[in-house]
C-alpha cells in the first residue's frame, strides 16, 4: 500500500471497499497494530503506532474492537466466557465482568444464549457474539473485516443494524466490505481502495 | 497484571493441564522416572557413604615404641595420644603380650618361636579412630605428628585401603553428578516440549487473547503455573514412590543387610527437599523457556 492518507473523526461511520487484494484488510491490520508501516505514521487517539511498545499496543487494543469474517470465537468456551474474556484480561472484578457481559449480550440480542457454545449457534448468532465481545469494553473504534462475508442478506441487515446501534453510542466504526448489500445502506463516508491506493472518497 | 487476576490465571493453568492431560501424563511419568533414577542413586550414595565411613572409623593405627624407651617418654606419648581429638587408645601391648599373641595366632607352629633368644617384637599402643561429626579423619597427618615424638619407632595404619576408598567415593560422586546433570537436561527438555505442545494446542485462544489486548505476561503466567505444577506433582510422586520402594526393599532384604551389620537408611530430609526443589525448579524453568519463545510465536500468530 502506498500514499494512503485519511483522517477519521470521533464517531464517524466509514465503509472501506474495493476489489479483493485492494488492501482493505491490510489497512485494518495497520490500524490495529498487527502490522507496522514501512514508512509513514498511524496515529490513534493521539498515540503513534509506529513508535509504540508491545505492552502499550496491548493496552491500546483494549480500546479497539475487531470483528472478523470467521468470527474467531473459542469453541470450548461458552458465549458468556467468550465475551467475558475481553474483560478478564483487564483484571476487572467478577461482578463488573458479569454486569458488562450481560449488558453487551443484551445489546446484540443474545441474552438467553449465554450458556450455549458457539458451534451450536447459527452464523449470524456467532457474529453477534463476536460483536458483543468487541463492544464489551466500550471501544473508541470498532474495526470489522468483511463482517457479513459468511452471512446471507437477511442476517447482513441484522448485523448492519447492530453497527448502527453501536455507532449511536459514539463509537467510531470502520467496516471493510465488498458486500453490495452493506454498501447500499447509507454511510457517512465510503473509501474505495484499489491496488493499495485510495481511489475515491465520498 | 493485578493481584486479583491470580485466581483466573491459576484456573487457566489447571484447565491447561486437564485439557492436555495425555501430554501431561506422559510428561509427568517421564519426569517421575527421571527423578526416581536420581533419588535411587542418592539413596545408594548416602548409604554407601555411611557404610564406608563406618569402615573408615573402625580403622586402627598402631604406634610402635622403641625397645629402649624411657618410662618418661612412654608416658609422654600416652598423654599425647589421649589428647588427640579423633583418637582413642584401645590398649597398650607390651613386648610380652605381643609375643604371647603371636604365639597364640601361630597355634601349633608356636614352637617356631622357641629358638628366639630375645623378644623381637616391639611394644605398641593400639589406637582406634572415632568419628566426629562433620570432621574428616586424616590418618596421614596424625601419623606424622606421632612420629615426631621421642621413643616412637614406627606408626602403621591401613593407608592404602582408605585412600582407595576415597577414590571410589569421589568417582561415585562424579558419576552421580554427571547422571544428575544429564537427567536434569532431559527433564528440562520434557517440560519445555510439554508446555510448547499446550501452547500450540491453545494457539487459537492466545491469538484471540492478543486481539482483545491481553499482555504477554497475562498469557504466559498460566503456562508457567502449568509447568511448575507439573514439576511439583512429579516431585511429590517421585518421593512417594521412592519411599514405598525403600519400605518394600528394606523389609525384604533386612536379613542380608543385618547380617552385614549395615543399616539401610532412607534419604535425610535435606535430600528430600533437594529432590522436590529440583523437580519444581525444572518445571518452572522449562515452562519459562517454552513461553520465552513467545516472541517468535507472536510473529507466527501475526496479531
Amino acid at each position: 500500500m502506498n500514499d494512503i492518507n485519511f483522517r477519521a473523526s470521533e464517531g464517524e461511520f466509514i465503509f472501506l471497499t474495493g476489489p479483493s487484494g485492494a488492501g482493505k484488510t491490510t489497512l485494518l491490520r495497520l490500524i490495529f497494530g498487527s502490522e507496522k508501516p514501512s514508512s509513514g505514521h498511524i496515529v490513534i487517539n493521539g498515540v503513534n503506532l509506529s513508535r509504540i511498545s508491545r505492552r502499550k499496543l496491548d493496552l491500546l487494543r483494549r480500546k479497539m474492537g475487531f470483528i472478523f469474517q470467521d468470527f474467531k470465537l473459542l469453541p470450548r468456551k461458552t458465549v458468556f466466557e467468550n465475551v467475558a474474556l475481553a474483560l478478564e484480561i483487564k483484571g476487572e472484578t467478577r461482578r463488573f465482568i458479569r454486569k458488562k457481559t450481560h449488558q453487551s449480550l443484551r445489546m446484540v440480542g443474545l441474552a438467553d444464549k449465554e450458556k450455549a457454545y458457539p458451534l451450536s449457534l447459527s452464523g449470524g448468532e456467532q457474529q453477534r457474539v463476536a460483536i458483543a465481545r468487541a463492544i464489551v469494553n466500550d471501544p473508541l473504534i470498532l474495526l470489522a473485516d468483511e463482517p457479513t462475508g459468511n452471512l446471507d442478506p437477511d442476517l447482513t441487515k441484522e448485523i448492519i443494524m447492530l453497527f448502527r446501534r453501536v455507532h449511536a453510542k459514539g463509537t467510531t466504526i470502520l467496516v471493510a466490505t465488498h458486500s453490495q448489500e452493506l454498501l447500499r445502506t447509507p454511510a457517512e463516508r465510503t473509501i474505495v481502495l484499489n491496488h493499495g491506493k485510495i481511489v475515491t472518497e465520498k | 497484571m493485578k493481584f486479583g487476576q491470580l485466581p483466573y490465571l491459576l484456573r487457566q493453568g489447571l484447565l491447561n493441564i486437564i485439557n492436555n492431560r495425555v501430554v501431561h501424563l506422559i510428561g509427568i511419568v517421564t519426569m517421575v522416572v527421571s527423578m526416581l533414577i536420581f533419588g535411587t542413586f542418592l539413596i545408594l550414595f548416602v548409604n554407601l557413604n555411611t557404610w564406608l565411613h563406618g569402615i573408615g572409623s573402625s580403622l586402627s593405627m598402631s604406634v610402635y615404641l622403641q625397645d629402649e624407651i624411657s618410662e618418661q617418654n612412654k608416658n609422654n606419648i600416652k598423654d599425647f595420644l589421649s589428647e588427640l581429638p579423633n583418637v582413642e587408645i584401645k590398649r597398650f601391648i607390651s613386648k610380652e603380650t605381643a609375643l604371647k599373641e603371636l604365639k597364640r595366632s601361630l597355634r601349633t607352629h608356636s614352637d617356631l618361636l622357641g629358638g628366639l633368644s630375645s623378644n623381637p617384637l616391639p611394644a605398641s599402643f593400639e589406637l582406634v579412630f572415632k568419628k566426629i561429626k562433620d570432621q574428616k579423619i586424616q590418618p596421614q597427618k596424625i601419623k606424622e605428628e606421632i612420629l615426631k615424638m621421642e621413643g616412637v619407632e614406627d606408626v602403621q595404619y591401613s593407608d592404602e585401603w582408605l585412600k582407595r576408598l576415597e577414590v571410589i567415593m569421589n568417582t561415585v560422586e562424579l558419576i552421580g553428578f554427571i547422571i544428575a546433570g544429564l537427567l536434569c537436561m532431559g527433564i528440562l527438555l520434557i517440560v519445555t516440549n510439554t508446555i510448547k505442545l499446550t501452547i500450540y494446542s491453545r494457539k487459537e485462544e492466545i491469538e484471540i487473547m492478543k486481539l482483545v489486548g491481553a499482555t504477554d505476561w497475562f498469557i504466559k503466567i498460566p503456562f508457567l503455573i502449568e509447568g511448575t505444577l507439573q514439576g511439583i506433582l512429579s516431585g511429590i510422586l517421585a518421593l512417594a514412590i521412592l519411599f514405598s520402594g525403600y519400605i518394600l526393599i528394606s523389609s525384604k532384604n533386612m536379613g542380608i543387610l543385618a547380617f552385614a551389620l549395615l543399616d539401610f537408611t532412607f534419604l535425610p530430609q535435606e535430600y528430600l527437599f533437594l529432590i522436590f526443589f529440583i523437580s519444581t525448579a525444572l518445571g518452572f524453568i522449562g515452562s519459562f523457556i517454552a513461553t520465552g519463545r513467545f516472541i517468535s510465536i507472536e510473529r507466527f500468530f501475526s496479531v
